[in-house]
């Protein structure tokens, strides 16, 4: 506090004290919110007792203080002795007791209660003196403060600083706390009190009394809706004030407002039934309340606008949950064309407009009402004419229920019936028509209005009305009008998006729109009987009318280019607005190059805030989902985001974004698509501070530390994307190509064999040349990243591809074709190294499978051969045999990469025949992988097919034949909820946009990294990456020896780990946390609950390996070799292999004793350093981590905590 | 909902805070969130015209008065336009309080007064009271329609 004190230098109450004018009442105290406490000095003494518990409050209030104004130096002026809290108190006590005083009175007014106000409330010891003041006081302006305090006090939720009324928490609780304790008032003790006399106050019927009643009323409905008693006594109170004057009979509309008064009977009804009204939109809705509606009805009728205004909201609340009974209750307001309903267009009130058009809204699309087309057209037709509201708020609203938007709920068809509506309909004003400009005098309706011509009397179609209103609105200087207009535009293309998506718009846009006139009735009939059928109906060739000769395209055409131009705009969020509106309206086919430039043209600007960008990317997804068709014109655009802003936004998103794109792209978009993604690799470095091509799509911008870090962390992701996604997007797959092992190709020489392999398949081509390149040239870790992917692509496809790679990974490993690829391409920005790529240990156990897959081959012809040869059969013995080494090396193969078991032939395509005898001959059935996914979808729909499950995983199910319909179903249940959900963080983010959340503060944190920026040097960023990176492949090496290869463990905990964007790196590094996700889907995937213990897999496979690997952390060549011998037999074992549950459970029970492999270097508090060698005793295992002791203090001196479990040798 | 309304000085410090239905924890982005909005946009803004911003699925809307800065913050019904209206029922009472755009001097001298008002015109979160003679009637405690 007292830090904050300096910091601030001054407090709301010292400027408010720093007048001469308020010297009576000395001098500063606290502010209410961002001044911290400088409550009298002796206060500041006696809280320090009271500190601790109070950290938390002064903790918010100093960092507010920090956040706002860090050095702030209001020049001192005239130094008074603080104004207490406590003194103000004593001052109200005091001069409570003399209220009867003028004198009193002024003190009070003038100075005591407006200082007071500071503390945005009071504590309960004050409420015995404002009691008194109620009772006895008889000034209003003392009274009018009365009840401002009593209202605060009820509305305090009971504890410190949570005052729902507006309290924060800052140190003047703390003096208020201090105060309740001394006098020992509470709350409970003044409540009752206070509620009484409120109540008192509130059924006094004395006209003396009208004003005092108000006011008590509305201080009453401050309490919170928590105490049931109180709710009671309140509902009681307004519907007995109602009883009295709801009644309408006496009604008098005055025109506007009623000021020039009626007579004094009515004006007080009115005030009743105003103040009745207001509390009762404050107490909960209760819909299954036959009085509660009924008021609300009455309510309607009302002189009073505001009473009006809360008389539609309620009944418009309660429309949405039981609109038959609105409806019919309605009836009579509606009728002709002239019930009080037709009245409201012409009140003065905008939110009261707003509740109307939500109203008919709720009423006109009522499945309960399908029975009654006479009423839901009259409802219907007075929200079209609701579209000619002079206030945008009441238009905009109007235009988004007719779009089928109201919350964010609204299913598809909904949406899309929305658009057919706005496109179709017809508005037909009544005989009078009513809408007239009163309201253009209004002084609150600033927002510029759109006189409706005499023209707009004839019939008018909707849209053309939408389309000139929005035109005007984009004329106009206000900010939020531009940004209202601009999130109408993008609801509009969510309704057209929905309309396409289902098929049902078959309108051809091109079409003439017609004004409309001469068969309004038969239309009319015709829309309300077809009402539920709207979606399906045929364009209504609305003829007639000399007007219009536009079309639907014309006028969104010439919309958009309005749209397009407010992108002019400098408010940053209207930007962003005008952005989302255009990508939700560009159409799959639609010319990109426009959206393209406004973007890349945008993103240019540093003035985005990284809050808006990702919300933009979130954008993309919601169209996508929408569209997929969509898909490659988004990641065009996507692509422009990782270019230009890579700093600034979240990566997971990004490449959730790519990936799920990917798959949306279907097979004739996916080279494309996969294209779009890795052109981030094609991209020159960046040159910081270059100014030049700022608007160019290809140039990439990274001008800082921070972004070139993002821009880094990015290439690796795109580096594994295409890595894990290129035989998919190439539809070459070992397993699915029908040629066999290519012989002839594998005589030619490596050029020849690339031009064939292009030729054969571009897109797996191109993959390679570019995984090849940042194979060489990227940075350290990208390299690392590439030669992964190149193995995963090895694995998965057939010749020449396969033998492609080999010979590429071999010259690698030599470091020899270095110079053939570095002068053709630039460096990422970073020294390569003279000594080759320093990937050997990385790439020889690569080389190592690829050795071994070969060789089997060759035996397998050369076997072959013999038997043909000879003409013999094939022996169980040489059967086994063949089996069995296609099962090692299926296990081997499963760790680089995921490989859908039964399908996946390392022996070749020709060795599938003698498999499969086998398997007969022994009944192995091939679903013993079914626990594999990808045994019945393949890889490709395996890896994707989850996200399309996901989003329909009901059809999917349906369709795929191939899989067991149980199991599907388990899976994608599974799924659903679960691998996406919780493996990918971006999803959650996805989701929660899509569903329309989020109100929670914005952070602002980003404003810290900016200005600690400068302590980090670009050497710090790169030793840090490469550091993590390291730990990262360590990490990653022992994920797939971990994972069984018959769970999904090893594609989810690829998917979880190098999906992580941002957090790429220390993903592997994290806390245990970070692994939860694999260990889930393991539990799930063995059905049984049976658990891949790392305890089992990973003990064994570092034991003995010894000095080798010493210096090389767990690399692959440990974790292949050492798994490759302790499968004995994988496949015999299935039903019965009890990979670690026996360990597990011994582990949990027994004491474990383990010996560290390596040195271990803790990366977190609750990690714990290792040195090789040591004896550690094992306390339990979480999520790949040990929790272990040391038998004595490490240097650090610390004795346990956490480490990888595979550091340690378990005994 | 109207979720908060903010009355900061020229340097950032808060005036007067109303908060309704944000999470004690979440007040202090949202002042924070809020009082760069200002300190980034308003330096040249004119007397009450009018910014936006939005987060999420929050609105808001935001002004200069004098030397005052206004700030609400709404979801739902209480969109940008509604904001807009908000903020013009806001400033025009300030001002009526005032006599004129206030100085901060002037702000705080009519600080009661000013705490009054916003009570008729934000109550649980909800606009009520628009007109700002109503207002005044009601800051002193007479009824909404003189009887």
């Amino acid at each position: 506090m007292a830090s904050g004190q300096e910091s601030s230098g001054t407090t709301l109450m010292d400027l408010i004290t720093s007048d001469p004018a308020t010297a009576a009442s000395a001098a500063p105290s606290l502010a209410p919110a961002a001044a911290p406490s400088t409550l009298g000095k002796p206060v500041t003494t006696d809280r320090k007792s009271r500190r601790a518990t109070l950290t938390q409050i002064q903790n918010d209030t100093i960092a507010a203080a920090k956040a706002l104004n860090p050095v702030r130096a209001i020049p001192q002026r005239q130094k008074k002795k603080p104004v207490s809290y406590a003194q103000l108190v004593r001052s109200i006590h005091e001069l409570a007791a003399t209220s009867d005083q003028k004198s009193s009175q002024k003190q009070l007014v003038q100075h005591v209660f407006p200082k007071l106000a500071v503390y945005n409330s009071v504590d309960p010891s004050v409420a015995p003196s404002l009691l008194m003041l109620h009772q006895q006081c008889e000034d209003r302006n003392v009274l009018r403060y009365v009840y401002y305090y009593l209202a605060r006090i009820l509305s305090d939720s009971g504890s410190q600083g949570l005052s729902p009324g507006g309290g924060i928490p800052t140190p003047n609780w703390d003096a208020l706390a201090d105060i309740d304790a001394v006098g020992g008032v509470t709350r409970a003790d003044v409540i009752p009190r206070i509620v009484n006399q409120l109540t008192a106050d509130a059924t006094n019927a004395d006209p003396e009394f009208h004003a005092r009643r108000l006011a008590a009323l509305k201080a009453l409905t401050s309490t919170s809706a928590s105490s049931s008693e109180i709710l009671e006594k309140l509902y009681e109170i307004v519907f007995g004030i109602l009883e009295k004057v709801g009644d309408a009979k006496h009604k008098r509309r005055k025109g506007l407002f009623g000021k020039q008064g009626g007579d004094k009977e009515s004006n007080t009804r009115s005030n009743l039934q105003y103040a009745a009204l207001s509390a009762l939109r404050r107490l909960p809705l209760d819909p299954g309340n036959p009085a509660f509606l009924h008021r609300a009805i009455q309510g309607i009728s009302f002189a009073d606008p505001v009473a009006v205004r809360h008389a539609l909201a309620i009944i418009s609340d309660v429309a949405t949950r039981d609109p038959y009974s609105v409806a019919m209750a309605l009836e009579k307001h509606i009728e002709h064309g002239a019930g009080a309903l037709h009245d409201i267009l012409h009140l003065h009130d905008v939110l009261a407009r707003v509740s109307l058009a939500r109203l008919c809204h709720s009423l006109s699309r009522a499945r309960a009402l399908d029975e009654r087309p006479d009423i839901t057209s009259q409802f219907s037709s007075l929200l079209y004419q609701l579209l000619l509201d002079p206030s945008d708020r009441v238009c905009f609203e109007a235009i988004l229920c007719v779009l089928g938007k109201f919350d964010n709920t609204e299913r598809t068809e909904e949406r899309a019936a929305g658009w057919i509506r706005l496109t179709r309909e017809i508005l037909k004003l009544p005989e009078a028509p009513s809408v007239t400009l009163k309201d253009t005098d209004n002084p609150t309706a600033k927002v510029n209005t759109v006189k409706p011509s005499s023209k707009a009397k004839r019939p008018q179609p909707l849209i053309k009305l939408v389309m000139r209103r929005l035109e005007s609105s984009f004329r106009s200087f206000s900010r939020p009008v531009l940004h209202a207009a601009a999130r109408v535009v993008q609801e509009m293309g969510k309704s057209r998006a929905a309309a396409y998506a289902l098929g049902l718009y078959d309108v051809d846009e091109g079409i003439q729109l017609h004004a409309y006139s001469e068969n309004a009735e038969s239309l009319d009939s015709e829309f309300n009987s077809s009402s539920q059928s709207e979606g399906t109906r045929k364009t209504v060739p609305v003829s007639n009318g000399p007007g219009g000769m536009d079309t639907i395209a014309g006028l969104l055409a010439s919309l958009l280019e309005v749209v397009r131009t407010t992108v002019a705009c400098e408010c940053v969020y209207v930007r962003a607005m005008v952005i989302k509106a255009l990508i939700w309206m560009q159409n799959p086919h639609e010319s990109l190059e426009e959206l393209q430039s406004i973007i890349a043209c945008e993103l240019s600007d540093p003035a985005w805030p990284s809050a808006l960008l990702n919300d933009i990317l979130l954008t993309l997804h919601a169209r996508f989902k929408a569209t997929p068709d969509m898909a490659v014109t988004l990641l065009e655009i996507a692509r422009i985001f990782a270019t230009k802003v890579p700093g600034k936004i979240d990566a997971d998103v990004l490449q959730l974004l790519w990936k799920t794109c990917l798959v949306g792209a279907g097979p004739e978009g996916k080279h494309t698509a996969l294209e779009a993604v890795t052109i981030v690799l094609d991209l020159p470095p960046p040159h910081p501070g270059s100014m030049l091509g700022l608007t160019s799509v290809d140039r990439v911008s990274a001008s800082d530390p921070k972004s070139a870090l993002a821009l880094q962390r990015l290439v690796q992701a795109a580096v594994w994307f295409l890595g894990e996604n290129a035989n998919y997007a190439a539809s070459e797959y070992a397993w699915e190509s029908a040629t066999p092992p290519g012989t002839a190709l594998m005589m030619l020489d490596a050029d020849k064999m690339v031009a064939a392999a292009s030729s054969r398949n571009p897109t797996l081509a191109g993959a390679l040349t570019r995984l090849q390149r940042c194979a060489f040239s990227g940075s350290w870790e990208v390299r690392i990243i590439a030669a992964q992917a190149l193995i995963t692509i090895a694995i998965r496809s057939g010749e020449p591809y396969r033998l492609q790679i080999y010979e590429f990974l071999h010259a690698l490993s030599l470091g020899g074709v270095q110079s053939q690829f570095s002068q053709s391409q630039i460096s990422n920005g970073e020294d390569q190294g003279a000594s080759g790529t320093g990937l050997g240990s990385l790439i020889s156990p690569m080389l190592k499978v690829l050795d071994e897959m070969y060789r089997a081959q060759d035996d397998l012809i050369r076997d072959m051969r013999n038997h043909d040869n000879n003409k013999q059969e094939w022996t169980d013995e040489e059967l086994k045999k063949l089996y069995e080494t296609h099962e090692k090396l299926l296990n081997l193969v499963s760790l680089f990469c995921y490989v859908p078991r039964a399908k996946y032939l390392p022996l070749g395509p020709t060795s599938v025949k003698l498999i499969e005898i086998y398997r007969n001959r022994h009944n192995i059935s091939t679903s013993t992988g079914l626990n594999d996914p990808a045994v019945a979808t393949g890889i490709s729909d395996l890896v994707y097919g989850i996200s399309e499950l996901v989003y329909e995983s009901k059809e999917a199910v349906k369709e795929s034949d191939a899989i067991d319909p149980e199991l599907a179903m388990a899976w994608a249940a599974g799924l659903e909820d679960g691998l996406w959900g919780k493996n990918a963080p971006a999803m959650e983010k996805v989701n929660e946009f899509l569903a329309g959340a989020g109100t929670d503060a914005p952070d602002v944190e980003e404003e810290e990294n900016i200005t600690s920026r400068p302590s980090v040097t670009y050497d710090d960023l790169w030793a840090k990456s490469i550091l993590e990176t390291y730990e990262a492949e360590e990490d990653d090496a022992r994920s797939s020896g971990t994972s069984s290869p018959e769970s999904t463990g090893s594609v989810e905990t690829s998917i979880s780990s190098h999906f992580g964007g941002t957090s790429y790196p220390s993903l592997f590094s994290s806390r245990p946390s970070g692994y939860g996700v694999s260990q889930n889907s393991e539990i799930r995937s063995g059905n049984n609950g049976r658990r891949f213990g790392n305890t089992s897999t990973g003990g064994p496979t570092f034991e003995g390996i010894g000095s080798p690997v010493r210096e090389e952390p767990p690399s692959y060549s440990s974790s292949v070799l050492q798994r490759f011998e302790s499968f004995e037999n994988p496949l015999a074992g299935r039903g019965a292999q009890s990979f670690g549950s026996q360990d597990e459970d011994t582990g949990s029970q027994n004491l474990q004793f383990g010996k560290a492999l390596y040195d271990f270097t803790a990366g977190g508090d609750d990690e714990l350093s290792l040195t090789a060698g040591e004896e550690v005793e094992i306390d339990y295992e979480v999520d790949g981590w040990y929790y272990v002791k040391k038998k004595r203090p490490g240097r650090d001196g610390r004795m346990a905590g956490l480490v990888p479990v595979l550091y340690v040798s378990s005994s | 909902m109207l979720l908060a309304v903010l009355f900061t000085n020229t340097e950032g410090n808060i005036l007067v805070e109303r908060f309704q239905g944000v999470p004690t924890e979440e007040r202090l982005h949202w002042r924070s969130f809020l009082v760069k909005l200002g300190a980034d946009n308003l330096r040249r803004a004119k007397n009450e015209e009018l910014f936006v911003a939005s987060h999420k699925s929050v609105y808001i809307v935001y002004t200069m008065l004098g030397d005052v800065s206004i700030y609400v913050v709404g979801k739902d019904e209480y969109d940008e336009l509604t904001l807009s209206e908000v903020i013009y029922v806001i400033t025009s009472s300030v001002k009526d309080a005032c006599g004129k755009p206030p100085t901060e001097r002037l702000f705080l001298d009519k600080y009661g007064k000013i705490c009054l008002c916003l009570d008729e015109i934000v109550w649980k979160g909800l606009l009520e009271s628009t007109d700002k003679s109503r207002i005044r009637r009601l800051t002193r405690l007479k009824p909404p329609t003189d009887v």
